[in-house]
């Protein structure tokens, strides 16, 4: 018994550990060394009309059998980095630079994961998405809507949620053959552009993580960066284009990103404005530093009302001739001046988007926290909402303290 | 048998924790959002709160009965035959468990991580590197659980606290949600989470000294709970309860949004998960050790080395049953249910009948 | 040495032979045939046979040396030894001299054959060490070690010398084990010299020194030490018990003695930690672990032990407490990453480019993008060759290894780049985990990990960061399942110990670490005394400037203010 047991019990275990590697054995499946994936960086959807439609490969679709869908066409550019052109270190000159260490590939589909299936199938390699960084949409396809593209972007697990979306004016395509001189992969120019911006404090922190829950948030709109693409290369952040559900309805200037970020409370501060001292002609500028924001919403006669209460930390940057910003009366009063300005700024605004009826503020997210009952007997909806809002009342407070003149000592 | 008494306190709280930290831990915020919108953390508590009702029934059966395990003393309590039935569907509920647990870790890993590896190998290799290591005894399994906690804790509390940098408390209010929907089952669902607590009926045999096993269960649950009530607060909070019902693995998300400050590291979810499958391993470990111990002590073998390959065949087939993700978390959801009836019905079952038998013991022996 | 002469004999035969003849002609110990067919063990009393006997067994050597002499003019007797093994000055003057002439206030007359022993045993010899010896296993057993026999005519038991006299080297660092702040003695080949130094540390009654023979053939002598009272008894007996179950023919090493008493042959790591310190081993030995030193073999084994002593140096003890703490974690760092780091490669390249950053990834691709193998290919290649080069350099003499390891590195890995056969960044990754490796005090540790890379590397080649998790578990558990003489391997964090934590990662100053280690049960866990806190109270500024070379001023008694910050304490006590 003891014998036989003990063979057969080592006999079991060599069989088991033999069978184990026979597991591995059909290859490592996942493995895609870095060099041979196509990293797509960058991608840019633009609208086309019919016309290019007829060069479609039938890679999705076959005729009758597997139809595509009849919605409009978008053309889909990608940058690919392409190995071996983008070095490590120091530049050593001579070949390196005067090859392109991108390529940018253009297609066109019906819908996103469409035209990526075309792509792959012009492309060698495996597309990698995982250092996708910068999704720019032109205005056209983004007055039609985003919802469509948000699928698949949400489905594939290569796609961070810190990615950025931008909405661009004009063709989106051109915004992936730039070539800016201060980066050398140019798609890192775009992304360090907005996401330097939110440091700068010059807007606010929007990746797409952050425009998904926007936008599904029942009482709130979405909002993304208007971009515009400058002679030289560069480019520049045009406004704030603001949504509707998932439609671009418009955008605002520059200057009232400051103004939302202001009624929304973030922090940073970063724009500057001119004030006009009271009593003379001059105008100084006035910088935000940092910025407090306190939203209250209330039920004044049953109807929702809001006061709002901005506080504002400045500098002056640049002063002008004929004052003395050593006294501390022409201080107090640039500083009156300013929050003047800063009301008047916010009024017409909000009074803007409730014109459009778009709420990029979040007022309806601050209702449905803080006023439940009202919120959950009157609205629930992100449609009642809209309606409400239209209508809404508000108070602005504004305080300013200029903290700091610079070392200048007048 | 003589067994060999060497687990503390600590041990077994961590034995604890490790054992319901574990699958659960992605998609909880989503069963917790879909039944209370922001009111999710209380539906945790609430869930909490069953799971613990359940803790503390079990070691309360165990400190009366301290050198034997649930199997044993079910036969005490019910009578030998009577107890077989419960004892079999407890040991078939924890093969089941662990097969859905180990497969429901592959198809994390294969849609989230390694996309092209086939669904077997990742579950087999799993389930192996469990069967291996229950041919250990039961100081062993003890150490590997204290060993592998602070690796479990760290990092989810460290991605939980870089989150927040994101977080907005707005969505979490109001707190006891704008639509609540029904407290009771949300609650169920979540307690279901915590079912690995059953356990501890093995555990409390092999303490040093089993009346202080309350200690252990409370603070188990203490800091497991916590940790599960952090995630959830932390992901409702940065993401919203409404876009929380577009992600089925949220915990995920949340690392995938957080990055380290300065941007070393940049997709910390790859991180997050790897420190994931310690935890899944851990309570892997558990449940298989727990079936494995179960079916030795149940057919009086002395040792159970031989038991954890012949399981490994089963438990890998029920792994495979469920046909794709959604009909495995359909599949997952009844199981817990049902499982709930199993671990905290049962109990309470053992309790009532044991305490009335002492009763009728000690008026009989009056009388006498 | 050839191994095929090791027979592994089922039957566990005890060798230990203790001072006691306990021979009898059954014990078939020794080889020799001669001897088992011996009518008696006993020593004749005719000088004659004797000389006869012994030149039959021993005579073929050429060291064998035998002269008879004329011992105070009227006894025959002569005198046996082997000639390499003995001290010639010591017998020439401390034997032969005072055998040749009696001591002044005998009486050569009243010597008989008799009565002679007794007399040379307590009167005559100037010699110390000496004894008498009447069993022929003995006698030859003894002849083999180095001591010198005089047979006298007549007399049945010769009278037994030690005189022995090896070569041996002198004291020095040791080469495995260098440190800055600590002794430079290492141990030598001479079990004595090395237990003097052993001593020599520890000046107590309780240090005990047991010595066992193992090996039938080389017969090597094996000291067992420990303090008693300290190390507990259970320990000693279970180190005793393994040692005496050895049955093999050589112990030519004390790593033979370590393969054999081990608990678990198939793991990687080691479960005894052998040194070539003596401060070292005394350490251990203070802790109440057990020490076994072989003759012959300049390293002493200390069981049992645990994981985390194999990152601990003598330096951490001997220097500050913060210097040793920051010096250990950078090894527990180096020694982390000398596992992980090409598999982390390996899965960041492969699996998972998302993790690094964008202008890295992409750069990275342009550094490989010219190599032909995928990335685990390229790890392993190069992870191979950089082991042949390791244990290439170890055999090169001392003139031409120095240059040609850097030549190796250098030389080789840029050509190799260059070829296009690996990528810039592979090679700087292996030459870190290997520099990393390095960094490993003990030898045979930073060996298991070593070893354990390749098949974290292979796991990492399979399923990116899943298999190197995967990977580590399973060395972790494996970790977690090993005792050493019943100690669990990773103690003191696991069965965890506030005590023994302290020195885990850091190395808490000595006032923080009153008691030895729990792990080891040992009776007297007191390390320190009561005054753990007062050496604080006690220092005085003996130098401060502010009261030395100084005028002291006047005290004012009817003013309330308090006493001067520097005061000395002295100075409230005179008033």
């Amino acid at each position: 018994m003891g014998v036989s047991k003990h063979s057969w019990k080592t006999c079991l275990k060599i069989i088991l550990i033999a069978l184990v590697p026979g597991l591995f054995l059909t290859g490592c499946w996942d493995s895609d060394d870095i060099e041979q994936r196509a990293t797509v960086l960058g991608i840019s959807i633009d609208k086309v009309d019919d016309a290019d439609g007829a060069d479609l490969a039938q890679i999705t679709g076959l005729g009758n059998q597997f139809p595509k869908p009849k919605e409009g066409l978008i053309r889909l550019s990608a940058q690919i980095a392409v190995p071996g052109r983008i070095p490590l270190g120091p530049q050593t000159g001579g070949a390196g630079v005067d090859q392109n260490p991108l390529w940018v590939i253009s297609v066109v589909g019906y819908t996103l994961d469409d035209t990526i299936a075309v792509l792959q199938q012009e492309v060698a390699d495996r597309l990698f998405f995982g250092h996708l960084r910068t999704i720019v949409i032109s205005e056209e396809v983004a007055k039609d809507g985003v919802k469509r593209f948000n699928d698949y972007l949400r489905r594939n697990p290569e796609i961070r949620r810190t990615a950025w979306m931008v909405v661009s004016k004009g063709e989106a395509k051109k915004f992936m053959e730039v070539a800016p001189k201060l980066e050398r992969v140019p798609t890192l120019y775009l992304s360090a552009m907005v996401e330097n911006a939110v440091r700068l404090g010059t807007f606010p922190e929007d990746f797409i993580g952050l425009f998904w829950t926007r936008l599904q948030s029942k009482g709130q709109d979405t909002f993304l960066p208007y971009l515009e693409l400058k002679k030289e290369d560069n480019i520049q952040i045009s406004g704030l284009a603001y949504f509707k559900d998932d439609r671009m309805i418009g955008r605002t200037e520059p200057v009232e990103i400051g103004l939302f970020m202001a009624v929304t409370g973030e922090k940073r501060g970063g724009y500057e404005v001119f004030v006009k001292v009271p009593d003379t002609d001059v105008k100084v500028i006035v910088r935000a530093e940092h910025r407090r924001t306190s939203i209250i919403p209330t039920l004044r006669n049953g109807k929702p009302h809001f006061v709002i209460k901005i506080h504002y930390e400045s500098t002056i940057a640049e002063g002008a001739v004929g004052i003395d910003l050593n006294n501390a009366e022409i201080v107090r009063k640039i500083e009156e001046e300013a929050t003047k300005g800063v009301i008047e700024g916010t009024n017409r605004l909000i009074k803007k988007m409730q014109d459009e009826q778009s709420d990029i503020f979040g007022f309806g997210e601050y209702f449905r926290a803080k006023q439940p009952a009202y919120w959950n007997k009157k609205i629930q909806t992100k449609e009642k909402w809209r309606e409400v809002y239209k209508d809404l009342t508000f108070d602005i407070h504004c305080t300013t303290k200029i903290r700091r003149v610079g070392t200048k000592a007048k | 048998m003589e067994y060999p008494r060497e687990i503390t306190v600590i041990q077994a709280t961590t034995i604890l924790i490790s054992t319901i930290i574990g699958v659960g831990l992605l998609a909880l915020p989503l069963f917790a959002v879909r039944t209370a919108d922001t009111g999710a953390p209380l539906v945790t508590l609430f869930g909490i709160a069953i799971a613990s009702t359940g803790l503390g029934l079990i070691t309360f059966l165990g400190i009366r009965h301290p050198r034997k395990s649930i199997i044993l003393y079910g036969e005490d309590i019910l009578g030998k035959w009577l107890s077989r039935v419960p004892n079999i569907v407890i040991i078939l509920f924890f093969a089941i468990l662990t097969g859905l647990t180990s497969r429901e870790f592959g198809a994390v890993v294969i849609t989230a991580i390694l996309k092209q590896t086939p669904l077997e190998v990742t579950v087999i290799v799993m389930l192996i590197l469990a069967a291996l290591s229950t041919r250990n005894d039961m100081n062993v399994f003890a150490y590997i659980h204290n060993f592998y906690v602070p690796f479990i804790l760290a990092p989810a509390l460290i991605i939980v606290a870089l989150s927040l940098k994101n977080a907005n408390s707005l969505y979490l209010l109001p707190v006891v949600g704008n639509e609540p929907g029904s407290y009771l089952v949300g609650g169920l669902t979540i307690a279901a989470l915590f079912q690995g607590s059953f356990i501890f009926t093995m555990i409390i045999p092999f303490m040093r000294h089993p009346r202080k096993a309350f200690k252990a269960s409370i603070w188990g649950m203490v800091i497991a709970g916590g940790l599960y009530l952090l995630i959830v607060i932390a992901t409702v909070a940065v993401f919203g309860p409404v876009e929380i019902t577009n992600l089925l693995w949220p915990t995920l998300e949340l690392a995938r949004t957080t990055s380290i400050p300065g941007n070393i590291l940049q997709r910390l979810d790859i991180v997050f998960l790897s420190v994931w499958v310690i935890a899944v391993f851990t309570t892997l470990f558990s449940s298989y050790m727990f079936t494995v111990h179960s079916i030795s002590q149940m057919a009086g073998l002395r040792d159970h080395k031989m038991l954890s390959f012949f399981i490994l065949p089963i438990v890998f087939v029920i792994a495979m049953i469920p046909q794709n993700i959604l009909h495995l978390y359909d599949v997952i959801e009844i199981f817990g249910r049902l499982g709930l009836i199993l671990t905290v019905g049962y109990p309470l079952l053992l309790v009532s009948v044991d305490l009335v038998k002492k009763k009728v013991k000690k008026s009989g022996s009056i009388k006498a | 040495m050839s191994w095929s002469t090791i027979k592994r004999s089922p039957k566990r035969r005890s060798t230990k032979l203790s001072k006691q003849p306990a021979a009898t002609a059954n014990d078939n110990m020794i080889p020799h045939k001669l001897v088992e067919e011996l009518p008696t063990d006993q020593l004749g009393r005719n000088l004659d046979t004797t000389i006869e006997l012994l030149k039959n067994l021993l005579g073929k050597n050429a060291d064998f040396f035998c002269r008879k002499f004329q011992m105070y003019g009227k006894f025959n007797a002569a005198i046996i030894y082997f000639s390499s093994i003995v001290d010639k000055n010591a017998i020439n003057s401390g034997i032969m001299k005072p055998l040749m002439y009696v001591p002044v206030q005998t009486d050569l007359e009243k010597l008989t054959v008799t009565n002679v022993l007794d007399f040379i045993l307590n009167e005559a010899m100037f010699h110390t060490e000496i004894k008498k010896e009447d069993s022929i296993e003995n006698i030859i057993n003894a002849l083999l070690r180095g001591e010198t026999f005089i047979f006298i005519d007549g007399v049945n038991s010769g009278i037994q010398f030690a005189v022995k006299n090896i070569e041996k080297r002198s004291i020095s660092q040791p080469e495995t084990e260098q440190v800055i702040l600590g002794p430079r003695e290492g141990f030598i080949e001479s079990l004595q010299t090395n237990i003097a130094l052993l001593r020599n540390r520890l000046k107590t009654a309780d240090f005990r020194v047991e010595i066992m023979e193992i090996g039938r053939i080389s017969k090597s002598t094996t000291a067992i030490c420990y303090l008693e009272g300290i190390a507990t008894d259970d320990l000693v007996k279970e180190v005793k018990d393994r040692l005496g179950k050895i049955d093999i023919d050589a112990i030519l090493d004390v790593g033979y003695i370590e393969q054999f008493i081990e608990d678990n042959h198939m793991s990687p790591f080691p479960q005894i930690q052998s040194t070539e310190r003596p401060d070292k081993t005394v350490g251990s030995i203070l802790e109440g672990r057990v020490a076994i030193l072989v003759d012959g073999s300049p390293f002493s084994i200390i069981a049992p032990v645990v994981f985390n002593q194999f990152y601990q140096t003598f330096e951490d003890y001997s220097s500050r407490f913060l210097m040793g703490s920051f010096v250990r974690i950078a090894r527990m760092i180096a020694l982390v990453f000398s596992l992980i780091f090409p598999s982390l490669y390996v899965s960041f390249i492969s699996f998972n480019p998302e993790l690094l950053p964008t202008e890295f990834a992409v750069a990275v691709a342009g550094g490989r993008a010219g190599v032909p193998f995928p990335a685990v290919v390229e790890v392993l290649i190069i992870e191979v060759a950089m082991e042949i080069l390791r244990e290439a350099t170890v055999r090169l003499p001392k003139q031409v290894g120095g240059a040609l390891s850097i030549v190796g590195v250098l030389v080789i890995g840029q050509a190799a780049v260059e070829a296009g056969i690996a990528s810039p960044i592979t090679v700087v990754v292996i030459a870190m985990t290997t520099i990393g490796s390095f960094a490993t005090p003990a030898y045979d540790a930073a060996f298991a990990l070593r070893m354990l890379r390749f098949p974290i590397v292979i796991m990492a080649g399979f399923f990116g960061l899943y298999g190197v998790v995967i990977g580590v578990i399973f060395i972790f558990n494996h970790m977690l399942s090993l005792k050493s003489f019943g100690v669990p391997y990773m103690s003191p964090v696991t069965p965890g110990n506030f005590q023994g934590l302290k020195d885990v990662i850091i190395r808490a100053p000595f006032w923080w670490m009153p008691k030895r280690p729990q792990m080891l049960h040992s009776q007297n866990s007191d390390r320190l005394g009561k005054t753990k806190g007062e050496s604080k109270k006690g220092t005085s500024n003996t130098l401060d400037p502010v009261m030395v070379g100084n005028e002291k001023w006047e005290e004012d008694k009817s003013s309330g203010i308090s006493t001067r910050d520097n005061s000395h304490s002295s100075n409230n006590d005179s008033n």
